[in-house]
């Protein structure tokens, strides 16, 4: 261990080091730092306090005379409650407003906003109908044109053919119900004739042959319909227009 | 002690203001003791009691009832005390004596033989731990104060002041350091002459 600097004794004296015993052991090894530390801790007890002048038993007395005229008393505290009475009632009137602002702005929301979903609506009730025969239409005239080209194409018709006419029947079925409701001749006539030739290719069964698409082309005339359901699109088309112009003026 | 504080504090917030009266006659020697010591003036000693009784007074809401009244006071009286000692080194009126006052007490060294030359050498002594204590700064001076003489700990002598710990003894080792230049030749020349009085005893 080196000597002991003048902070470690210093640390020493007052007992405050943290390694008491260590600088312990170092002052009994070294004489050097033995003969310091004697000095110095010589010194330092010699630095004594000046006696403190006696103050009597009433110099308490005099000093609160001294002090108190320039003291205010306290106040006693009062008991604080969690809730009083004007708090409560500012916090219920808070909690009214609150409320009352939110109901205005469900009301105000109520009265200014456009319904994004109107099922009751006759025109885009109009709408939905005619996208959807479009697109029942837009199937069945696809299956029609396989159907009348695939005559010359092989022995036998492929299996997925069959699968897309039992898919369009059931539609079909739907659509055609919902045209006679309407009073609609023309629809109704086209959606049973096409219902006819659906069922013929769905229930024909797997193997169905060249000749057997042969004859349902003749019997059920499938040209004449694929014809008439041009027609019918045709018009749903133009009905789609009128609709998307309507709506366009309506919102403007 | 400490239940009998807590029952007049009670009295006092209560607005029973006389109660503090009775306080301040528990804590005011203990409060004089420390402000002389520090101040090494009666009338400032007095001056700081004043002072921090004025203080913990209208401090006295925000006073902890777990902790010790006599504590926190003194706490109060080292600021105090720090106050006037700011205040005193901002006007250069830091007493320092040149002249030795007899009514002021002397430094009791360990030699009991008192004869004109012990005393000269004791009022030397006493002027220059005088001299020495003036030149050390107001923190300087209370750390030594509250580390040397109330033999108070490091921490204690922190929280009075307000700073870290390591602060406060680096504090007391400045104040150590000062005190020592200052008194070091002097002391040397005391043990020469004990040194030379017992080699002529041995003489003769």
């Amino acid at each position: 261990m080196k000597h002991l600097t003048e902070e470690e004794m210093i640390g020493h004296f007052y007992s405050e080091d943290l390694c008491q015993a260590e600088v312990e052991i170092h002052l009994q090894a070294c004489r050097q730092c033995a003969h310091a530390y004697e000095e110095f801790s010589k010194l330092l007890r010699n630095v004594q306090a000046p006696g403190v002048p006696l103050r009597g038993t009433e110099y308490g007395a005099q000093v609160w005379q001294s002090i108190q005229g320039s003291l205010q008393p306290y106040r006693p505290m009062r008991k604080r409650r969690i809730f009083s009475w004007p708090q409560f009632a500012y916090a219920a009137a808070c909690l009214l407003f609150l409320a009352g602002a939110f109901w205005a702005g469900r009301f105000w929301e109520h009265a200014h906003s456009k319904p994004l979903v109107a099922g009751g609506e006759p025109q885009t009730k109009q709408r939905v109908v005619l996208f959807v025969l479009d697109n029942h239409f837009d199937r069945s005239e696809r299956l029609l044109i396989h159907l009348n080209h695939a005559g010359g194409e092989g022995d036998y018709v492929d299996f997925p053919l069959q699968a897309e006419a039992q898919q369009l029947l059931s539609d079909n079925q739907l659509y055609r119900q919902s045209a006679a409701q309407a009073n609609d001749p023309l629809l109704d006539a086209a959606l049973d004739h096409l219902e006819r030739v659906l069922l013929e290719v769905a229930n024909s069964g797997h193997q169905l042959t060249s000749r057997d698409i042969a004859g349902i082309q003749q019997e059920m005339n499938t040209q004449g319909l694929l014809f008439q359901i041009r027609i019918l699109r045709a018009r749903i088309s133009e009905q789609k227009t009128n609709a998307h112009a309507m709506r366009k003026g309506a919102n403007t | 002690m400490r239940n009998d504080d807590c029952a007049l504090i009670r009295r006092v917030l209560a607005g029973e203001k006389d109660a503090y009266g009775l306080l301040v006659a528990h804590h005011s020697q203990s409060v004089f003791r420390v402000a002389f010591r520090i101040t090494e003036n009666q009338a400032d000693a007095d001056e700081v009691v004043q002072e921090t009784f004025l203080r913990g007074y209208r401090k006295l809401q925000d006073f902890d009832a777990r902790s010790n009244f006599g504590t926190w006071v003194y706490r109060i009286a080292i600021n105090c005390a720090l106050d006037v000692l700011h205040k005193q080194k901002s006007q250069n009126l830091v007493p320092i004596a040149e002249e030795y006052d007899s009514e002021l007490p002397t430094v009791q060294v360990a030699d009991g033989a008192a004869g004109p030359d012990r005393l000269l050498l004791s009022r030397e002594i006493e002027t220059r731990r005088r001299a020495a204590m003036g030149q050390l700064t107001p923190i300087e001076r209370i750390a030594f104060v509250m580390r040397h003489l109330e033999e108070r700990s490091t921490e204690e002598i922190a929280g009075a002041l307000g700073v870290a710990p390591n602060a406060a003894k680096q504090a007391v080792f400045r104040a150590v350091k000062k005190l020592r230049q200052s008194l070091a030749p002097l002391w040397v020349s005391h043990e020469a002459l004990n040194r030379r009085r017992n080699d002529r005893a041995l003489l003769l």
